[in-house]
C-alpha cells in the first residue's frame, strides 16, 4: 500500500510579491526539472503506451498493430471483469470507512493517556511491515471453517457455530475486507493520533470548563479538525484499494469461484499469465479512466487551481 | 511520541470508563496480534504437526529449527542459504534509494509550496494520478527504456526506478508539509537576499527533520518489501531479500514448509518493525507537522 | 538486441557490483522456478554435472513460473538474457521463436535422435516450423489419482477404475466420515480436476478438440454434456473448507487419513516423500479413466539467441548434460518425474514412476497437457468458467457451455 499525505495548501497573497521575479525561479524550474522529464517520459509516456496497446491484439510481447475497440467489447462481456468492478466499489467502500471508523477510535483510546502507548501502537502498526503472502495464509487458515474459528468454537462445544465467509461466494469479499482493515488500520491510527496530538489543549480546557461530555468533544469539535488527516488518510487508503491485488492472491486467489476477483489481479493475470496484453491494458486503462474520472475535479480544485492565489 | 502530550483527560483513578479503555485496547490488540500468533505458533511447530491442522495450539514439540533454517540454511534454488543471502543487497539497494527519493521530494516539495513555475501544478497533478496505476503496468515500457540507455539490470537502475515510483508520495508528504510552514520565515529569507538553494539548505532542510523521518519509514516499509521491482531491474547480482522469501514461501509444485514460510517472513519484517519501533514519536509527531496545521 | 548492448548493460552492472569483472569461461547463468527442497535437490543434479563437464553453473531461482519467466522475457528484450531459461513447453513460447529471441537446437536434436526417443506430444511441443527451439528434460504427468491405501482397506473398497465408479465408491468413504477427495480449492486445482475427468471420461479425443481444436462442436457431444455433469456431482464428494485451499494443505489430507483420494499431477508425490510415505505402500496412484490416458507436460530449457561464440558453446554444453541417460534418471527421481526419454531404463524409480513410464510407452495413452495445446488467454478463461461452475452449484450445464463457447469465440 503506498502512502500519501494530503492536505490544502495554505493561501498567503502576501507571497505573490516575492515569487514574481522570473531571474530568481530560474533555479526552481531547473530544480523541477528531473522530475517534469519523469513525469512526461514515465508516467505520461507509460499511460500513453497502455492506451496505445488496449487497442492491440498484443498477446505475449506487445505489437502495434490496430485492433479497434475489439478488446474493450470483450471487456464488457467479460463476467469475471464485470464481478472485479462491483467488488473493489464494495471493498473500497467497507475498507475506507472502516480504516477510518477503527484508526479514529483506536487513536482516541491510546490517547487517553494509557500505559504502555508505544506497545499498543507497534501492535497496531505492525501488520502493514509484513508481505501478505504468508500473512494471507495465516488469515485463510484462521477463516477457513476445518480449520479456524468456527473449529474452534465447535470444538468449544457450540456444534451448530458457523463462521464460512471464505469458502461462501456471496460473503468472501467480506473476509477479504477484515484482513483489509487488518493491514491498514493501523497506519490509520498513527495518522489520526497525529491529528489528535495536534489538537490545541486549550480547547480540551474549555470543554471542561463548560461541562461537556468528552466523547462529544471528539464527534463534535475535534473531528471536523481532523479533516486534513481524514483526506489524506482516504487518498492514502484509496491508492491502496485501486492496486489491491496480493491479499487476495495471498487469501482466495479470486476464489471461491470468481468470487473475490479484483480490477488490479484481472490486469495482472492478464499480463503476465495469460499472455493477454491488449485485454489486460484495456482493463487497465479502464481502471486508470476511473481514478481520473473520481479523483480529477479534486485534484483540479485543490492542486491545479489554487496556483492563481497561492504563489 | 513521548515528546507530544496527549491531549485527552487524565483521569487519576482507576475508574469504569478507565477500564473500559483498556478492555477496548486489550480486545482489538488481540485482534491485531491473532495472524501473528498463528504465524508464531507454526514457525515453532515441525511438519508433522502442522499437518494436523490445529493452527492455535501451542506447540507439543517446540523447536527453533525452522528460523535457523529459514535465515541460512532453506534452499532457494541451488543455494541453500535461507534469506540471509539478499539481506546485504537489500540494504545496498535500500540506502541510497531512500536518501535519492527524499531529497527528490523535498527539492520538489520546496519549489512547489514556494515558488512559482509555470506548469508545476498541472506536473504534480499527473503525479498524483500515477500514484493510483498498478506498477505492473509500467513495467515492460520501463525495461525498453532503461536497455535503451544502457543502465538496465544493475543497482544504479534499481535505485532509480524506487525514486520514480517514490516521486508522488514523496513530493506530496513534502509539499504539504512546506506548506504549513509559516511563510514569514522564507520572506525574511528572501529579503536578505538569499536565492533558491541557500534558502532551501538553510532556513528550509533544517525545519524539515520530522517529514524526512516519516518519509524514511514510509520509504523503507515500501522499497525493504519490493519484490516485483527487484526482481525486474535490479541484475541477478543485486537481487534482493524478498526474492529469497518469494522462493521459500511460493513454490508452485514443490513441497511446502509452512513453518520455514512463516519464520521467514517474521525475519524479513524486522528492519520495518524496528524501524518503525524507533521513530515512533518521530513518525507521529512529523506526520501531525505536515498535515495538521495550517 | 544487438552484441554492444548486451555486452555493455552487463559489464556496467558487474563493474558496479563485483570487483571482478572478468567472464569465466563456460560461465552458463540459469534462470528457473525450482526453488522448494526437492525442487532444489533436483536442479542440483544439472549443475553438478555441469560443474564435472568443466563449467561453471550460476544459478537465478525465481519461485513462480510467472515471476520467472516474466523477469527472464523482461531480460531477453531488455538485451541481457540468460545462457538458458526455463519455460513451459507450448505455446507460450510461439512467440519468442516468432521474434528470434530463442536459438533452434535442431542439430542437437538430430545428433541425439530426440524425435525417436521422446513421445510425440512432448517432441511437437518443443519443435516449431519444423525445428526444435527447446530442451525437454522431463515429463510430468498431471492427472494422477492419490489414495491413501489404509482408508481403502478399513473401508473394504477397491480404488475406483472409471469416474461414474468414483462417485459411487466416493459416496460410500463419505458416508462413513472421511473426506472422498481432498481438493485444493483454486482455480488452479478445480481446473485440473476437470482435466482429469475431462480426459478420464470424455477421452483423449475430447480432450484434444476441447483444448487444441477448439471446435465448438465438442461441446454439443452428448458424452461432453455428461462429463461436465459428472464433473458436477463430484462437488459433493469435496469437503466445504475446500475453496481458497493450498495444494499442499489438500495433499496433507490425505496424508493424515482425513481424506481418501486427491487429483493431482506427479510433484504431488515430493509432499509425501517430505512427509516419509513411500508410494505402494501408504498411498497409491493410478490414472482413473475408462483406458489409461495421461496427460503429460513437462519442463523444458530454452537458449536466448545469441551470436557469442563462447556463449553458444556453454550452450551446447548444457543440452548434452540436460540429456545425458544417467543425469536424467538422477534427475528424475529427485523431481518426482519421469525421464523425457523412454530409453532410460526406470526399475530403479519409484512405482509410480515406473506406472507412468509403463503407460507412456503406447503412444495412444500419450495426451498433450492443456498447456501444450492451447495459448494461456484460451486455458485461463476456460478456468474462470471452470471455477464458477464448480463453486457455483446452482449453475446448469448449459450456462457452463455458453461460457465456454464464448471463452472458444474470443481466444486469440
Amino acid at each position: 500500500m503506498d502512502t500519501i499525505s494530503i492536505r490544502a495548501p495554505s493561501v498567503s497573497p502576501s507571497g505573490t510579491k516575492i515569487r514574481r521575479s522570473l531571474r530568481t525561479r530560474l533555479p526552481a524550474a531547473i530544480a523541477l526539472l528531473p522530475t517534469a522529464l519523469i513525469v512526461l517520459v514515465v508516467y505520461i509516456g507509460c499511460m500513453l503506451w497502455t492506451v496505445r496497446l488496449s487497442f492491440t491484439s498484443s498477446t505475449l510481447l506487445p505489437k502495434l498493430d490496430w485492433f479497434g475497440v475489439t478488446q474493450y467489447t470483450r471487456l464488457f462481456a467479460n463476467d469475471r471483469f464485470v464481478t472485479s468492478a462491483e467488488n473493489i466499489f464494495i471493498f473500497g467502500a467497507l475498507f475506507i470507512s472502516g480504516c477510518l471508523i477503527i484508526g479514529f477510535l483506536l487513536a482516541v483510546f491510546i490517547d487517553q493517556n494509557v500505559r504502555g502507548e508505544g506497545l499498543f501502537r507497534t501492535i497496531f502498526l505492525y501488520p502493514f511491515s509484513m508481505s501478505f503472502v504468508v500473512t494471507g495464509v495465516a488469515w485463510q487458515w484462521f477463516l477457513n471453517p476445518a480449520l479456524g474459528l468456527q473449529k474452534l468454537v465447535r470444538d468449544m462445544g457450540f456444534e451448530t457455530f458457523t463462521f464460512d465467509w471464505i469458502v461462501n461466494q456471496r460473503m468472501a469479499i467480506y473476509t477479504i475486507v477484515i484482513a483489509g482493515l487488518w493491514h491498514g488500520s493501523g497506519l490509520t491510527m498513527a495518522i489520526m493520533l497525529a491529528g489528535l496530538r495536534g489538537v490545541d489543549k486549550d480547547l480540551w480546557k474549555a470543554a471542561k470548563i463548560d461541562g461537556i461530555p468528552t466523547w462529544r468533544v471528539y464527534t463534535s469539535v475535534v473531528l471536523p479538525l481532523l479533516r486534513p488527516m481524514v483526506v489524506t488518510a482516504v487518498v492514502l487508503l484509496a491508492t491502496g484499494v485501486v492496486k489491491l491485488y496480493d491479499l487476495v492472491v495471498a487469501m482466495t486467489l479470486g476464489g471461491p469461484g470468481i468470487a473475490t476477483e479484483v480490477p488490479a489481479k484481472f490486469v495482472m493475470d492478464h499480463l503476465f499469465e495469460r499472455n493477454n496484453i491488449g485485454l489486460g491494458t484495456a482493463a487497465a486503462t479502464m481502471m486508470l479512466i476511473t481514478v481520473v474520472i473520481v479523483l480529477a475535479p479534486w485534484v483540479y480544485v485543490r492542486y491545479v487551481r489554487p496556483q492563481g492565489s497561492h504563489a | 511520541m513521548n515528546a507530544a502530550e496527549p491531549q485527552g483527560r487524565r483521569p487519576h483513578r482507576l475508574t469504569v470508563g478507565r477500564i473500559g479503555v483498556y478492555a477496548f485496547l486489550a480486545t482489538s490488540a488481540l485482534f491485531f496480534l491473532l495472524p501473528l500468533w498463528i504465524m508464531v505458533m507454526t514457525s515453532l511447530k515441525p511438519m508433522e504437526e502442522i499437518r494436523l491442522g490445529n493452527i492455535l495450539a501451542l506447540p507439543a514439540a517446540m523447536t527453533f529449527e525452522a528460523w535457523t533454517k529459514a535465515w541460512s540454511s532453506a534452499c532457494t534454488g541451488l543455494e541453500c542459504n535461507g534469506i540471509s543471502v539478499g539481506f546485504w543487497n537489500s540494504v545496498r539497494i535500500l540506502i541510497p534509494s531512500v536518501i535519492l527519493s527524499i531529497i527528490a521530494g523535498a527539492v520538489n516539495g520546496y519549489a512547489l509550496s514556494f515558488w512559482r513555475v509555470k506548469g508545476a501544478n498541472v506536473m504534480f497533478g499527473i503525479l498524483l494520478l500515477g500514484a493510483f496505476i498498478p506498477y505492473q503496468v509500467f513495467l515492460y515500457p520501463l525495461v525498453r527504456i532503461f536497455s535503451l540507455t544502457g543502465v538496465y539490470n544493475s543497482l544504479l537502475c534499481i535505485v532509480v526506478v524506487h525514486v520514480i515510483f517514490g516521486l508522488p508520495t514523496m513530493t506530496l508528504l513534502f509539499r504539504n508539509y512546506y506548506a504549513g510552514l509559516p511563510l514569514e520565515l522564507f520572506k525574511a529569507a528572501r529579503i536578505d537576499g538569499g536565492g533558491f538553494w541557500s534558502i532551501f539548505f538553510r532556513v528550509i532542510l533544517p525545519m524539515s527533520t520530522p517529514i524526512i523521518v516519516v518519509a524514511a519509514i514510509l520509504q523503507v516499509t515500501g522499497i525493504w518489501n519490493d519484490f516485483i521491482f527487484g526482481l525486474t531491474f535490479a541484475g541477478r547480482q543485486n537481487l534482493p531479500m524478498t526474492v529469497q522469501l518469494n522462493n521459500i514461501v511460493n513454490s508452485t509444485q514443490g513441497e511446502r514448509a509452512y513453518n520455514v514460510d512463516m519464520a521467514a517472513t517474521m525475519l524479513a519484517a524486522l528492519v520495518p518493525l524496528v524501524v518503525y519501533f524507533v521513530s515512533g514519536r518521530w513518525f507521529v509527531r512529523g506526520i501531525a507537522a505536515g498535515a495538521v496545521k495550517g | 538486441m544487438s552484441m554492444k548492448t548486451r555486452v555493455s548493460a552487463y559489464t556496467l552492472s558487474v563493474a558496479l557490483v563485483c570487483s571482478t569483472g572478468a567472464f569465466a569461461q563456460q560461465k552458463a547463468e540459469v534462470l528457473h522456478w525450482w526453488t522448494s527442497a526437492g525442487e532444489s535437490a533436483s536442479v542440483k543434479v544439472f549443475a553438478d554435472q555441469f560443474t564435472k563437464a568443466g563449467g561453471t553453473w550460476v544459478d537465478n531461482a525465481i519461485a513462480g513460473g510467472v515471476n520467472a519467466r516474466t523477469a527472464g522475457i523482461n531480460r531477453m528484450v531488455g538485451g541481457n538474457p540468460p545462457t538458458m531459461m526455463q519455460f513451459n513447453t507450448g505455446k507460450q513460447f510461439d512467440e519468442l521463436v516468432s521474434n528470434d529471441l530463442v536459438r533452434d537446437v535442431d542439430a542437437q536434436a538430430k545428433a541425439g535422435k530426440w524425435r525417436e526417443i521422446m513421445p510425440k506430444p512432448i517432441v511437437e511441443a518443443a519443435v516449431r516450423n519444423g525445428k526444435f527451439y527447446a530442451v525437454p528434460v522431463n515429463i510430468h504427468g498431471q492427472n494422477w489419482m492419490f489414495y491413501n491405501t489404509k482408508i481403502f482397506a478399513d473401508a473394504g473398497l477397491q480404488p475406483p477404475k472409471t469416474f461414474p465408479e468414483l462417485i459411487e465408491t466416493g459416496e460410500k468413504l463419505k458416508a462413513k466420515g472421511v473426506i472422498p477427495i481432498a481438493l485444493g480449492g483454486q482455480p488452479t486445482w478445480e481446473h485440473n480436476l476437470f482435466r482429469a475427468v475431462l480426459v478420464g471420461n470424455g477421452g483423449a479425443e475430447m480432450f484434444r478438440q476441447f483444448y487444441g481444436v477448439r471446435k465448438p462442436d465438442v461441446l454439443k457431444d452428448p458424452k461432453f454434456r455428461q462429463t461436465v455433469e459428472l464433473f458436477g456431482k463430484m462437488r459433493g464428494l469435496v469437503d466445504p473448507a475446500s475453496p481458497g485451499r493450498n495444494w499442499n494443505d489438500a495433499t496433507a489430507l490425505v496424508i493424515t487419513n482425513k481424506a481418501a483420494m486427491h487429483f493431482n499431477g506427479d510433484w504431488a508425490k515430493g509432499e509425501f516423500t517430505a512427509a516419509g510415505q513411500t508410494p505402494g505402500k501408504e498411498y497409491g496412484c493410478t490414472l482413473v479413466g475408462d483406458t489409461p490416458k495421461e496427460v503429460i507436460g513437462g519442463d523444458v530449457f530454452v537458449f536466448p539467441a545469441t551470436k557469442d561464440k563462447a556463449a553458444l558453446e556453454t550452450q551446447d554444453k548444457l543440452i548434452q548434460v540436460l540429456l545425458d541417460p544417467a543425469t536424467q534418471l538422477a534427475f528424475n527421481i529427485k523431481k518426482g518425474s519421469i525421464p523425457v526419454r523412454l530409453d532410460v531404463d526406470v526399475s530403479s524409480m519409484d512405482v509410480c514412476a515406473q506406472r507412468s513410464s509403463a503407460v507412456l510407452k503406447d503412444p495412444a495413452n500419450q495426451v498433450e497437457a492443456m498447456e501444450l495445446l492451447s495459448p494461456p488467454n484460451y486455458s485461463g478463461a476456460i478456468q474462470d468458467a471452470v471455477t464458477q461452475y464448480w463453486n457455483t452449484p446452482s449453475m446448469t450445464v448449459d450456462t457452463f457451455i455458453e461460457k465456454v463457447s464464448n471463452a472458444m469465440r474470443d481466444a486469440t
